[in-house]
Protein backbone atom coordinates (compact mmCIF):
# COMPACT_ATOMS: atom_id res chain seq x y z
CA UNK A 1 0.00 0.00 0.00
CA UNK A 2 1.30 3.43 -0.88
CA UNK A 3 2.95 5.15 2.01
CA UNK A 4 0.94 8.31 1.39
CA UNK A 5 -2.33 6.50 2.08
CA UNK A 6 -1.41 5.22 5.50
CA UNK A 7 -1.46 8.36 7.58
CA UNK A 8 -4.85 9.72 6.47
CA UNK A 9 -6.50 6.48 7.59
CA UNK A 10 -4.67 6.29 10.88
CA UNK A 11 -5.32 9.95 11.67
CA UNK A 12 -8.97 10.00 10.76
CA UNK A 13 -9.64 6.77 12.68
CA UNK A 14 -7.96 8.29 15.68
CA UNK A 15 -9.77 11.64 15.42
CA UNK A 16 -13.21 10.27 14.71
CA UNK A 17 -13.07 7.65 17.44
CA UNK A 18 -11.87 10.13 20.01
CA UNK A 19 -14.53 12.60 19.03
CA UNK A 20 -17.54 10.28 18.99
CA UNK A 21 -16.55 8.23 22.01
CA UNK A 22 -15.27 11.13 24.09
CA UNK A 23 -12.65 8.82 25.52
CA UNK A 24 -9.01 8.00 25.25
CA UNK A 25 -7.99 6.14 22.09
CA UNK A 26 -4.66 4.42 21.67
CA UNK A 27 -3.20 3.26 18.37
CA UNK A 28 -1.44 -0.10 18.29
CA UNK A 29 1.51 -1.10 16.10
CA UNK A 30 0.70 -1.14 12.38
CA UNK A 31 1.45 -4.28 10.43
CA UNK A 32 0.79 -6.07 7.15
CA UNK A 33 -1.20 -9.21 6.69
CA UNK A 34 -2.20 -11.22 3.67
CA UNK A 35 -3.59 -14.45 5.01
CA UNK A 36 -7.26 -14.95 5.71
CA UNK A 37 -8.26 -13.48 9.01
CA UNK A 38 -11.01 -14.19 11.48
CA UNK A 39 -13.68 -11.57 11.96
CA UNK A 40 -14.38 -10.85 15.57
CA UNK A 41 -18.14 -10.71 15.26
CA UNK A 42 -19.17 -7.40 13.77
CA UNK A 43 -17.56 -6.10 10.60
CA UNK A 44 -18.37 -3.00 8.58
CA UNK A 45 -16.92 -2.79 5.10
CA UNK A 46 -16.51 0.21 2.80
CA UNK A 47 -15.40 -0.25 -0.78
CA UNK A 48 -13.05 2.15 -2.54
CA UNK A 49 -12.85 2.87 -6.23
CA UNK A 50 -11.31 5.46 -8.49
CA UNK A 51 -7.57 5.73 -9.10
CA UNK A 52 -7.29 2.80 -6.75
CA UNK A 53 -9.29 -0.25 -5.82
CA UNK A 54 -9.76 -1.81 -2.45
CA UNK A 55 -11.72 -1.82 0.74
CA UNK A 56 -11.61 -0.83 4.36
CA UNK A 57 -12.90 -3.24 6.96
CA UNK A 58 -13.75 -2.28 10.55
CA UNK A 59 -13.70 -5.29 12.77
CA UNK A 60 -14.75 -5.60 16.42
CA UNK A 61 -16.44 -8.07 18.72
CA UNK A 62 -20.10 -7.85 19.69
CA UNK A 63 -19.71 -6.35 23.20
CA UNK A 64 -17.45 -3.65 21.75
CA UNK A 65 -19.97 -2.87 19.04
CA UNK A 66 -22.76 -2.59 21.64
CA UNK A 67 -20.71 -0.35 23.90
CA UNK A 68 -19.61 1.91 21.07
CA UNK A 69 -23.15 2.18 19.74
CA UNK A 70 -24.39 2.93 23.26
CA UNK A 71 -21.81 5.66 23.71
CA UNK A 72 -22.59 7.22 20.34
CA UNK A 73 -26.36 7.18 20.92
CA UNK A 74 -26.21 8.25 24.51
CA UNK A 75 -28.36 5.35 25.68
CA UNK A 76 -27.75 1.82 26.86
CA UNK A 77 -28.20 -0.67 23.99
CA UNK A 78 -28.24 -4.37 24.81
CA UNK A 79 -29.25 -6.06 21.56
CA UNK A 80 -27.50 -6.03 18.24
CA UNK A 81 -30.50 -4.44 16.57
CA UNK A 82 -30.91 -2.17 13.59
CA UNK A 83 -29.93 0.91 15.56
CA UNK A 84 -26.63 -0.65 16.62
CA UNK A 85 -25.90 -1.79 13.09
CA UNK A 86 -26.74 1.61 11.66
CA UNK A 87 -24.50 3.27 14.22
CA UNK A 88 -21.51 1.07 13.46
CA UNK A 89 -22.10 1.58 9.74
CA UNK A 90 -22.12 5.30 10.29
CA UNK A 91 -18.89 5.12 12.26
CA UNK A 92 -17.23 3.27 9.38
CA UNK A 93 -18.57 5.84 6.96
CA UNK A 94 -17.30 8.76 9.04
CA UNK A 95 -13.78 7.39 9.37
CA UNK A 96 -13.45 6.38 5.74
CA UNK A 97 -15.04 9.60 4.57
CA UNK A 98 -12.65 11.73 6.54
CA UNK A 99 -9.67 9.72 5.30
CA UNK A 100 -10.79 10.08 1.70
CA UNK A 101 -11.22 13.83 2.17
CA UNK A 102 -7.66 14.08 3.46
CA UNK A 103 -6.43 12.03 0.53
CA UNK A 104 -8.33 14.22 -1.87
CA UNK A 105 -6.49 17.25 -0.50
CA UNK A 106 -3.24 15.43 -1.24
CA UNK A 107 -4.30 14.89 -4.82
CA UNK A 108 -5.55 11.30 -4.74
CA UNK A 109 -9.02 10.64 -6.05
CA UNK A 110 -11.07 7.97 -4.28
CA UNK A 111 -14.78 7.14 -4.42
CA UNK A 112 -16.62 5.32 -1.68
CA UNK A 113 -19.27 2.67 -1.82
CA UNK A 114 -22.01 2.73 0.82
CA UNK A 115 -20.90 0.72 3.83
CA UNK A 116 -22.22 -2.75 4.51
CA UNK A 117 -22.25 -4.54 7.82
CA UNK A 118 -21.80 -8.22 8.61
CA UNK A 119 -22.51 -9.87 11.91
CA UNK A 120 -22.18 -13.45 13.03
CA UNK A 121 -20.00 -16.01 14.74
CA UNK A 122 -16.90 -17.63 13.29
CA UNK A 123 -16.63 -15.50 10.19
CA UNK A 124 -13.50 -15.21 8.14
CA UNK A 125 -12.38 -12.84 5.41
CA UNK A 126 -10.11 -14.29 2.84
CA UNK A 127 -8.77 -12.80 -0.29
CA UNK A 128 -5.32 -14.17 -0.08
CA UNK A 129 -3.65 -12.18 -2.83
CA UNK A 130 -4.53 -8.87 -1.20
CA UNK A 131 -2.17 -7.47 1.36
CA UNK A 132 -3.89 -5.49 4.08
CA UNK A 133 -2.61 -2.87 6.47
CA UNK A 134 -3.88 -3.53 9.97
CA UNK A 135 -4.46 -0.53 12.22
CA UNK A 136 -5.40 -1.73 15.69
CA UNK A 137 -7.25 0.87 17.76
CA UNK A 138 -7.65 0.44 21.51
CA UNK A 139 -10.66 2.38 22.78
CA UNK A 140 -12.11 2.55 26.26
CA UNK A 141 -14.93 0.33 25.00
CA UNK A 142 -12.82 -2.38 23.41
CA UNK A 143 -10.59 -3.02 20.42
CA UNK A 144 -11.36 -2.11 16.82
CA UNK A 145 -9.18 -3.41 14.03
CA UNK A 146 -9.15 -1.40 10.86
CA UNK A 147 -8.08 -3.48 7.91
CA UNK A 148 -7.15 -1.40 4.87
CA UNK A 149 -6.41 -3.06 1.54
CA UNK A 150 -5.89 -0.65 -1.33
CA UNK A 151 -3.94 -1.08 -4.46
CA UNK A 152 -3.19 0.98 -7.48
CA UNK A 153 -5.17 0.11 -10.56
CA UNK A 154 -2.71 -1.62 -12.86
CA UNK B 1 -23.71 -44.70 8.92
CA UNK B 2 -25.05 -45.94 5.61
CA UNK B 3 -23.42 -42.98 3.96
CA UNK B 4 -20.01 -43.86 5.31
CA UNK B 5 -20.48 -47.47 4.36
CA UNK B 6 -21.20 -46.53 0.79
CA UNK B 7 -18.20 -44.27 0.77
CA UNK B 8 -16.04 -47.01 2.14
CA UNK B 9 -17.18 -49.41 -0.50
CA UNK B 10 -16.61 -46.87 -3.22
CA UNK B 11 -13.14 -46.31 -1.85
CA UNK B 12 -12.35 -50.00 -1.85
CA UNK B 13 -13.62 -50.33 -5.40
CA UNK B 14 -11.52 -47.37 -6.41
CA UNK B 15 -8.51 -48.98 -4.82
CA UNK B 16 -9.12 -52.26 -6.57
CA UNK B 17 -9.56 -50.50 -9.87
CA UNK B 18 -6.30 -48.64 -9.34
CA UNK B 19 -4.46 -51.83 -8.46
CA UNK B 20 -5.87 -53.65 -11.46
CA UNK B 21 -4.65 -51.26 -14.05
CA UNK B 22 -1.05 -52.26 -14.63
CA UNK B 23 0.70 -49.59 -16.56
CA UNK B 24 4.17 -49.58 -15.05
CA UNK B 25 6.62 -52.45 -15.00
CA UNK B 26 9.81 -52.48 -13.07
CA UNK B 27 12.77 -54.74 -12.59
CA UNK B 28 13.19 -55.37 -8.88
CA UNK B 29 16.43 -56.09 -7.08
CA UNK B 30 17.92 -55.88 -3.64
CA UNK B 31 20.61 -53.66 -2.20
CA UNK B 32 21.77 -54.15 1.38
CA UNK B 33 18.62 -56.05 2.29
CA UNK B 34 16.12 -53.58 0.85
CA UNK B 35 14.02 -54.00 -2.25
CA UNK B 36 14.38 -51.55 -5.11
CA UNK B 37 12.87 -51.18 -8.54
CA UNK B 38 13.87 -49.56 -11.81
CA UNK B 39 11.49 -48.72 -14.66
CA UNK B 40 11.76 -51.55 -17.16
CA UNK B 41 11.91 -49.06 -20.01
CA UNK B 42 15.41 -48.05 -18.89
CA UNK B 43 16.60 -51.63 -18.51
CA UNK B 44 18.23 -53.12 -21.57
CA UNK B 45 18.96 -56.54 -20.12
CA UNK B 46 20.17 -58.35 -17.06
CA UNK B 47 23.31 -60.45 -16.81
CA UNK B 48 25.69 -62.26 -14.52
CA UNK B 49 29.22 -61.13 -15.02
CA UNK B 50 32.53 -60.75 -13.27
CA UNK B 51 36.20 -59.97 -13.86
CA UNK B 52 35.61 -56.38 -14.81
CA UNK B 53 38.57 -54.59 -16.24
CA UNK B 54 39.87 -52.20 -13.63
CA UNK B 55 40.13 -48.56 -14.67
CA UNK B 56 42.79 -46.59 -12.84
CA UNK B 57 41.85 -43.22 -11.33
CA UNK B 58 38.15 -43.76 -11.77
CA UNK B 59 35.70 -42.84 -9.03
CA UNK B 60 35.51 -45.49 -6.30
CA UNK B 61 32.02 -46.58 -7.34
CA UNK B 62 33.18 -47.45 -10.87
CA UNK B 63 34.11 -51.10 -10.72
CA UNK B 64 35.58 -51.12 -14.17
CA UNK B 65 34.55 -51.74 -17.74
CA UNK B 66 32.94 -54.80 -19.21
CA UNK B 67 32.81 -56.23 -22.67
CA UNK B 68 29.15 -56.80 -23.49
CA UNK B 69 29.20 -58.72 -26.76
CA UNK B 70 31.70 -56.37 -28.25
CA UNK B 71 30.42 -53.15 -26.67
CA UNK B 72 32.52 -51.76 -23.87
CA UNK B 73 30.33 -50.51 -21.07
CA UNK B 74 31.26 -49.12 -17.70
CA UNK B 75 30.09 -50.86 -14.58
CA UNK B 76 28.98 -49.01 -11.48
CA UNK B 77 28.61 -50.62 -8.10
CA UNK B 78 25.35 -49.25 -6.74
CA UNK B 79 26.19 -50.23 -3.18
CA UNK B 80 29.32 -48.13 -3.15
CA UNK B 81 27.54 -45.39 -5.07
CA UNK B 82 24.94 -45.11 -2.33
CA UNK B 83 27.37 -45.79 0.51
CA UNK B 84 25.75 -49.05 1.43
CA UNK B 85 27.72 -52.00 2.81
CA UNK B 86 29.01 -54.15 -0.07
CA UNK B 87 30.42 -57.58 0.37
CA UNK B 88 33.49 -58.05 -1.70
CA UNK B 89 33.19 -61.27 -3.65
CA UNK B 90 35.94 -63.52 -4.77
CA UNK B 91 37.88 -62.37 -7.78
CA UNK B 92 36.26 -64.99 -10.00
CA UNK B 93 32.71 -64.73 -8.62
CA UNK B 94 29.95 -63.40 -10.81
CA UNK B 95 28.00 -60.28 -9.86
CA UNK B 96 24.38 -59.53 -10.71
CA UNK B 97 24.39 -56.91 -13.37
CA UNK B 98 21.52 -54.78 -14.70
CA UNK B 99 22.34 -53.18 -18.02
CA UNK B 100 20.68 -49.79 -18.29
CA UNK B 101 20.13 -47.46 -21.16
CA UNK B 102 19.83 -43.81 -20.15
CA UNK B 103 19.63 -41.49 -23.12
CA UNK B 104 22.39 -42.60 -25.48
CA UNK B 105 24.43 -44.22 -22.77
CA UNK B 106 24.57 -47.91 -21.95
CA UNK B 107 26.15 -49.09 -18.75
CA UNK B 108 25.85 -51.73 -16.07
CA UNK B 109 25.04 -51.49 -12.40
CA UNK B 110 25.97 -54.11 -9.83
CA UNK B 111 23.30 -55.02 -7.29
CA UNK B 112 23.09 -57.67 -4.57
CA UNK B 113 20.47 -59.76 -6.29
CA UNK B 114 18.00 -59.43 -9.13
CA UNK B 115 14.50 -60.53 -8.25
CA UNK B 116 11.86 -60.32 -10.99
CA UNK B 117 9.71 -58.07 -13.07
CA UNK B 118 6.76 -56.60 -11.20
CA UNK B 119 3.80 -54.93 -12.82
CA UNK B 120 2.08 -52.18 -10.91
CA UNK B 121 -0.20 -49.25 -11.53
CA UNK B 122 1.34 -45.79 -11.83
CA UNK B 123 -1.39 -44.46 -9.57
CA UNK B 124 -0.26 -46.60 -6.67
CA UNK B 125 3.21 -45.09 -6.58
CA UNK B 126 3.57 -42.89 -3.56
CA UNK B 127 5.93 -40.00 -3.24
CA UNK B 128 9.30 -40.67 -1.62
CA UNK B 129 9.71 -39.99 2.03
CA UNK B 130 12.96 -38.71 3.53
CA UNK B 131 12.83 -41.16 6.39
CA UNK B 132 12.76 -44.03 4.00
CA UNK B 133 15.97 -45.75 3.12
CA UNK B 134 19.56 -44.82 2.90
CA UNK B 135 19.38 -43.13 -0.45
CA UNK B 136 19.06 -39.46 -1.13
CA UNK B 137 15.41 -38.60 -1.72
CA UNK B 138 16.14 -36.82 -4.96
CA UNK B 139 17.17 -40.10 -6.57
CA UNK B 140 13.91 -41.79 -5.63
CA UNK B 141 10.92 -41.66 -7.91
CA UNK B 142 8.53 -43.11 -5.39
CA UNK B 143 7.59 -46.01 -3.23
CA UNK B 144 5.19 -48.77 -4.07
CA UNK B 145 3.79 -51.76 -2.25
CA UNK B 146 3.30 -55.00 -4.08
CA UNK B 147 2.48 -58.44 -2.67
CA UNK B 148 3.44 -57.40 0.83
CA UNK B 149 6.80 -55.94 -0.13
CA UNK B 150 7.78 -52.28 -0.29
CA UNK B 151 9.80 -51.31 -3.32
CA UNK B 152 11.79 -48.11 -3.64
CA UNK B 153 11.68 -47.04 -7.26
CA UNK B 154 14.92 -45.37 -8.31
CA UNK B 155 14.89 -42.56 -10.78
CA UNK B 156 17.71 -43.60 -13.09
CA UNK B 157 17.35 -40.56 -15.30
CA UNK B 158 17.98 -38.41 -12.27
CA UNK B 159 20.92 -40.49 -11.14
CA UNK B 160 22.70 -41.01 -14.42
CA UNK B 161 21.50 -38.37 -16.89
CA UNK B 162 24.55 -36.81 -18.54
CA UNK B 163 23.72 -33.22 -17.60
CA UNK B 164 23.55 -34.26 -13.99
CA UNK B 165 26.97 -35.79 -14.21
CA UNK B 166 28.81 -32.82 -12.78
CA UNK B 167 26.29 -32.28 -10.05
CA UNK B 168 26.50 -35.89 -9.09
CA UNK B 169 30.25 -35.76 -9.10
CA UNK B 170 30.09 -32.79 -6.78
CA UNK B 171 27.63 -34.60 -4.54
CA UNK B 172 29.84 -37.60 -4.51
CA UNK B 173 32.88 -35.54 -3.73
CA UNK B 174 31.04 -33.95 -0.84
CA UNK B 175 29.87 -37.33 0.36
CA UNK B 176 33.36 -38.74 0.14
CA UNK B 177 34.84 -35.79 1.98
CA UNK B 178 32.58 -36.55 4.90
CA UNK B 179 34.10 -39.33 6.96
CA UNK B 180 31.85 -42.34 6.64
CA UNK B 181 30.29 -43.42 9.92
CA UNK B 182 32.10 -46.72 9.89
CA UNK B 183 35.51 -45.25 9.29
CA UNK B 184 37.60 -44.37 12.32
CA UNK B 185 36.91 -40.75 13.26
CA UNK B 186 39.67 -38.61 11.86
CA UNK B 187 40.29 -34.90 11.99
CA UNK B 188 40.40 -33.54 8.47
CA UNK B 189 42.96 -30.76 8.19
CA UNK B 190 40.46 -27.91 7.58
CA UNK B 191 37.92 -29.28 9.99
CA UNK B 192 38.11 -26.53 12.63
CA UNK B 193 37.70 -23.79 10.06
CA UNK B 194 34.67 -25.48 8.49
CA UNK B 195 32.87 -25.69 11.77
CA UNK B 196 33.75 -22.08 12.57
CA UNK B 197 32.45 -20.92 9.21
CA UNK B 198 29.16 -22.72 9.67
CA UNK B 199 28.87 -21.19 13.13
CA UNK B 200 29.50 -17.75 11.70
CA UNK B 201 26.82 -18.38 9.08
CA UNK B 202 24.35 -19.34 11.76
CA UNK B 203 25.07 -16.39 13.99
CA UNK B 204 24.78 -13.98 11.07
CA UNK B 205 21.35 -15.41 10.37
CA UNK B 206 20.32 -15.26 14.01
CA UNK B 207 21.68 -11.80 14.84
CA UNK B 208 21.19 -9.93 11.62
CA UNK B 209 18.91 -12.11 9.48
CA UNK B 210 21.72 -12.47 6.95
CA UNK B 211 21.53 -15.81 5.15
CA UNK B 212 24.58 -17.18 3.38
CA UNK B 213 23.48 -18.96 0.23
CA UNK B 214 24.15 -19.14 -3.50
CA UNK B 215 23.51 -15.39 -3.90
CA UNK B 216 26.36 -14.36 -1.63
CA UNK B 217 28.50 -17.45 -1.13
CA UNK B 218 31.48 -16.06 -3.01
CA UNK B 219 31.54 -12.92 -0.92
CA UNK B 220 31.14 -14.89 2.28
CA UNK B 221 34.03 -17.20 1.46
CA UNK B 222 36.43 -14.34 0.79
CA UNK B 223 35.17 -12.32 3.75
CA UNK B 224 35.54 -15.32 6.03
CA UNK B 225 39.13 -15.84 4.91
CA UNK B 226 39.80 -12.16 5.59
CA UNK B 227 38.08 -12.39 8.96
CA UNK B 228 40.17 -15.39 9.88
CA UNK B 229 43.37 -13.61 8.92
CA UNK B 230 42.29 -10.48 10.78
CA UNK B 231 41.53 -12.38 13.96
CA UNK B 232 45.00 -13.97 14.06
CA UNK B 233 44.04 -17.12 15.88
CA UNK B 234 41.65 -15.36 18.23
CA UNK B 235 38.15 -16.74 18.51
CA UNK B 236 36.56 -16.71 15.06
CA UNK B 237 33.03 -16.82 16.23
CA UNK B 238 30.60 -13.95 16.29
CA UNK B 239 28.94 -13.44 19.62
CA UNK B 240 27.38 -10.01 19.49
CA UNK B 241 25.38 -7.98 17.05
CA UNK B 242 28.20 -5.46 16.82
CA UNK B 243 30.57 -8.19 15.67
CA UNK B 244 28.04 -9.31 13.09
CA UNK B 245 27.87 -5.73 11.82
CA UNK B 246 31.65 -5.66 11.67
CA UNK B 247 31.63 -8.87 9.65
CA UNK B 248 29.08 -7.47 7.22
CA UNK B 249 30.86 -4.13 6.87
CA UNK B 250 32.20 -4.80 3.39
CA UNK B 251 29.02 -6.37 2.14
CA UNK B 252 26.98 -3.26 1.46
CA UNK B 253 26.64 -1.89 -2.02
CA UNK B 254 28.08 1.55 -2.79
CA UNK B 255 26.13 4.51 -1.42
CA UNK B 256 23.79 2.58 0.83
CA UNK B 257 21.60 4.94 2.86
CA UNK B 258 22.37 8.02 0.79
CA UNK B 259 22.03 9.25 -2.78
CA UNK B 260 24.33 7.46 -5.19
CA UNK B 261 27.44 9.51 -5.79
CA UNK B 262 28.29 10.77 -9.29
CA UNK B 263 30.62 7.88 -10.14
CA UNK B 264 28.23 5.15 -9.09
CA UNK B 265 25.25 6.80 -10.77
CA UNK B 266 27.25 6.99 -14.00
CA UNK B 267 28.36 3.39 -13.63
CA UNK B 268 24.73 2.30 -13.32
CA UNK B 269 23.73 4.46 -16.26
CA UNK B 270 26.42 2.80 -18.37
CA UNK B 271 25.16 -0.69 -17.60
CA UNK B 272 21.52 -0.02 -18.49
CA UNK B 273 20.62 -1.52 -21.85
CA UNK B 274 18.81 0.13 -24.74
CA UNK B 275 15.05 -0.08 -24.16
CA UNK B 276 12.69 0.50 -27.08
CA UNK B 277 9.42 0.50 -25.16
CA UNK B 278 7.44 3.70 -24.62
CA UNK B 279 7.22 3.11 -20.91
CA UNK B 280 9.54 1.43 -18.46
CA UNK B 281 8.27 -0.37 -15.37
CA UNK B 282 10.72 -0.86 -12.54
CA UNK B 283 10.39 -2.72 -9.28
CA UNK B 284 12.59 -1.83 -6.32
CA UNK B 285 11.91 -4.26 -3.49
CA UNK B 286 13.65 -3.50 -0.22
CA UNK B 287 14.12 0.19 -0.99
CA UNK B 288 14.70 1.08 2.68
CA UNK B 289 14.65 4.83 3.21
CA UNK B 290 14.22 5.37 -0.51
CA UNK B 291 17.58 6.93 -1.42
CA UNK B 292 18.33 4.27 -4.00
CA UNK B 293 14.88 4.66 -5.52
CA UNK B 294 15.28 8.40 -6.02
CA UNK B 295 18.80 7.87 -7.36
CA UNK B 296 17.64 5.24 -9.81
CA UNK B 297 14.68 7.35 -10.93
CA UNK B 298 17.08 10.16 -11.84
CA UNK B 299 19.46 7.78 -13.61
CA UNK B 300 16.55 6.40 -15.63
CA UNK B 301 15.33 9.91 -16.53
CA UNK B 302 18.78 10.75 -17.84
CA UNK B 303 19.28 7.45 -19.66
CA UNK B 304 15.78 7.30 -21.21
CA UNK B 305 14.64 10.94 -21.44
CA UNK B 306 11.77 10.26 -23.85
CA UNK B 307 10.27 7.35 -21.96
CA UNK B 308 7.55 7.19 -19.36
CA UNK B 309 9.05 5.74 -16.17
CA UNK B 310 7.27 4.08 -13.28
CA UNK B 311 9.04 2.76 -10.22
CA UNK B 312 7.32 0.66 -7.57
CA UNK B 313 9.45 0.82 -4.44
CA UNK B 314 8.56 -1.37 -1.45
CA UNK B 315 9.82 -1.96 2.00
CA UNK B 316 8.33 -3.83 4.91
CA UNK B 317 9.94 -1.47 7.41
CA UNK B 318 7.27 1.18 7.93
CA UNK B 319 9.56 3.58 9.79
CA UNK B 320 12.21 3.51 7.07
CA UNK B 321 9.87 3.99 4.15
CA UNK B 322 7.44 6.48 5.69
CA UNK B 323 9.78 9.41 5.08
CA UNK B 324 10.74 8.33 1.57
CA UNK B 325 8.03 10.12 -0.46
CA UNK B 326 8.85 13.57 0.90
CA UNK B 327 12.59 13.64 0.88
CA UNK B 328 14.20 17.04 1.32
CA UNK B 329 17.95 17.74 1.24
CA UNK B 330 19.05 20.73 3.27
CA UNK B 331 22.61 20.42 1.99
CA UNK B 332 24.17 20.08 -1.42
CA UNK B 333 23.53 16.92 -3.42
CA UNK B 334 25.88 15.22 -5.91
CA UNK B 335 26.02 17.10 -9.25
CA UNK B 336 24.24 14.26 -11.02
CA UNK B 337 20.93 15.15 -9.35
CA UNK B 338 21.00 18.92 -9.67
CA UNK B 339 19.02 18.97 -12.96
CA UNK B 340 16.26 16.96 -11.27
CA UNK B 341 15.82 19.14 -8.21
CA UNK B 342 14.13 22.35 -7.22
CA UNK B 343 14.89 24.61 -4.35
CA UNK B 344 12.19 25.00 -1.73
CA UNK B 345 12.16 26.78 1.60
CA UNK B 346 13.54 23.74 3.45
CA UNK B 347 16.15 22.79 0.89
CA UNK B 348 16.36 20.81 -2.31
CA UNK B 349 13.68 18.37 -3.31
CA UNK B 350 12.98 16.38 -6.47
CA UNK B 351 10.95 17.90 -9.30
CA UNK B 352 7.37 16.79 -9.85
CA UNK B 353 8.21 14.69 -12.92
CA UNK B 354 10.54 12.52 -10.86
CA UNK B 355 8.10 12.42 -7.95
CA UNK B 356 5.29 11.26 -10.17
CA UNK B 357 7.39 8.37 -11.43
CA UNK B 358 7.74 6.70 -8.03
CA UNK B 359 5.24 4.81 -5.90
CA UNK B 360 6.54 4.15 -2.42
CA UNK B 361 4.62 1.29 -0.86
CA UNK B 362 4.57 -0.23 2.60
CA UNK B 363 4.59 -3.80 1.41
CA UNK B 364 6.05 -7.18 2.23
CA UNK B 365 7.39 -8.90 -0.88
CA UNK B 366 6.49 -12.25 0.64
CA UNK B 367 2.83 -11.37 0.10
CA UNK B 368 1.41 -11.26 -3.40
CA UNK B 369 3.22 -8.75 -5.63
CA UNK B 370 0.61 -7.21 -7.92
CA UNK B 371 2.89 -5.65 -10.53
CA UNK B 372 2.65 -5.13 -14.29
CA UNK B 373 5.26 -6.77 -16.55
CA UNK B 374 8.61 -5.29 -15.58
CA UNK B 375 11.55 -4.01 -17.56
CA UNK B 376 13.86 -3.77 -14.61
CA UNK B 377 14.26 -4.91 -11.03
CA UNK B 378 16.63 -3.15 -8.66
CA UNK B 379 17.20 -5.35 -5.67
CA UNK B 380 20.29 -4.38 -3.73
CA UNK B 381 21.43 -6.11 -0.56
CA UNK B 382 17.99 -7.44 0.11
CA UNK B 383 18.05 -11.04 -1.10
CA UNK B 384 20.62 -11.98 1.52
CA UNK B 385 18.21 -10.98 4.23
CA UNK B 386 15.56 -13.42 3.14
CA UNK B 387 15.55 -17.02 4.29
CA UNK B 388 16.58 -19.38 1.45
CA UNK B 389 13.02 -20.58 0.91
CA UNK B 390 11.73 -17.01 0.65
CA UNK B 391 14.53 -16.15 -1.76
CA UNK B 392 13.37 -18.97 -3.97
CA UNK B 393 9.83 -17.66 -3.94
CA UNK B 394 10.99 -14.18 -4.78
CA UNK B 395 13.09 -15.49 -7.69
CA UNK B 396 9.93 -17.16 -8.94
CA UNK B 397 8.24 -13.76 -8.88
CA UNK B 398 11.21 -12.15 -10.62
CA UNK B 399 10.98 -14.65 -13.45
CA UNK B 400 7.22 -14.28 -13.58
CA UNK B 401 7.07 -10.51 -13.69
CA UNK B 402 10.12 -9.69 -15.76
CA UNK B 403 9.66 -9.17 -19.49
CA UNK B 404 11.88 -11.41 -21.66
CA UNK B 405 14.26 -8.50 -22.26
CA UNK B 406 14.10 -7.36 -18.62
CA UNK B 407 17.13 -6.92 -16.40
CA UNK B 408 17.85 -7.35 -12.72
CA UNK B 409 20.40 -5.20 -10.91
CA UNK B 410 21.66 -6.75 -7.67
CA UNK B 411 23.87 -5.58 -4.86
CA UNK B 412 27.63 -5.39 -5.21
CA UNK B 413 28.22 -8.76 -3.55
CA UNK B 414 25.17 -10.64 -4.70
CA UNK B 415 24.79 -12.91 -7.69
CA UNK B 416 21.82 -14.59 -9.27
CA UNK B 417 22.50 -18.21 -10.04
CA UNK B 418 20.93 -20.76 -12.34
CA UNK B 419 18.62 -19.43 -15.00
CA UNK B 420 20.28 -16.01 -15.23
CA UNK B 421 22.93 -14.67 -17.55
CA UNK B 422 25.19 -12.06 -16.02
CA UNK B 423 26.20 -8.90 -17.82
CA UNK B 424 27.12 -5.56 -16.33
CA UNK B 425 30.30 -4.73 -14.49
CA UNK B 426 32.15 -5.46 -11.28
CA UNK B 427 30.56 -2.49 -9.55
CA UNK B 428 27.10 -2.95 -11.02
CA UNK B 429 26.22 -6.63 -11.40
CA UNK B 430 23.29 -7.11 -13.75
CA UNK B 431 21.44 -10.18 -14.98
CA UNK B 432 19.11 -11.25 -17.75
CA UNK B 433 16.78 -14.21 -17.89
CA UNK B 434 18.20 -17.15 -19.85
Amino acid sequence: MRVEYINPFVESAFNVLREVLQSDVRRGELYLKSTSMPVMGVAAIVGLAGDVEGRVLFDMDKPTALKIASAMNGEELKELDDLVKATITELANMITGQAVTKLHDLGFKFDLTPPAIFTGENMEVSNSDVEALIVPMETGHGKIEINVAIRERA
Amino acid sequence: MAQSEIEERAEAAEKARKAEKIDFKMVTFSLAGKEYGIDIMSVKEIAKAGRFTYVPNAAPFVRGVYNLRGDIISVIDMRIFFHLPAERKEEEALESLIILRVGEQVFGIIVDGIDKVVGISQASIQPPHPIFGDINVKYIKGIVENAGKLYIILDVDRIFAPERETERAADEAAALARPSPRAAPEEAPGFGADVASSFVKETLAALRGFHVGPTNEAWFASRFAEWKAGRKGADLQIKEASEADQFLEGFWSPATGRLWDDDYAQAVEAVLPEIEAKSINVWNPGCGKGYETWSLACVLRKRYPETRIKVWANDSDLLAISMAPNMVFPEAVPDYYVPFMTKGKNGLSFVQAVRDSIFFEYHDVMNANPLPPLDMILCRDMLSFLAPIDQKRLFGDFIDKLKPSGVVLTGLNERLGEGWTPFGTEAVPAFRKD
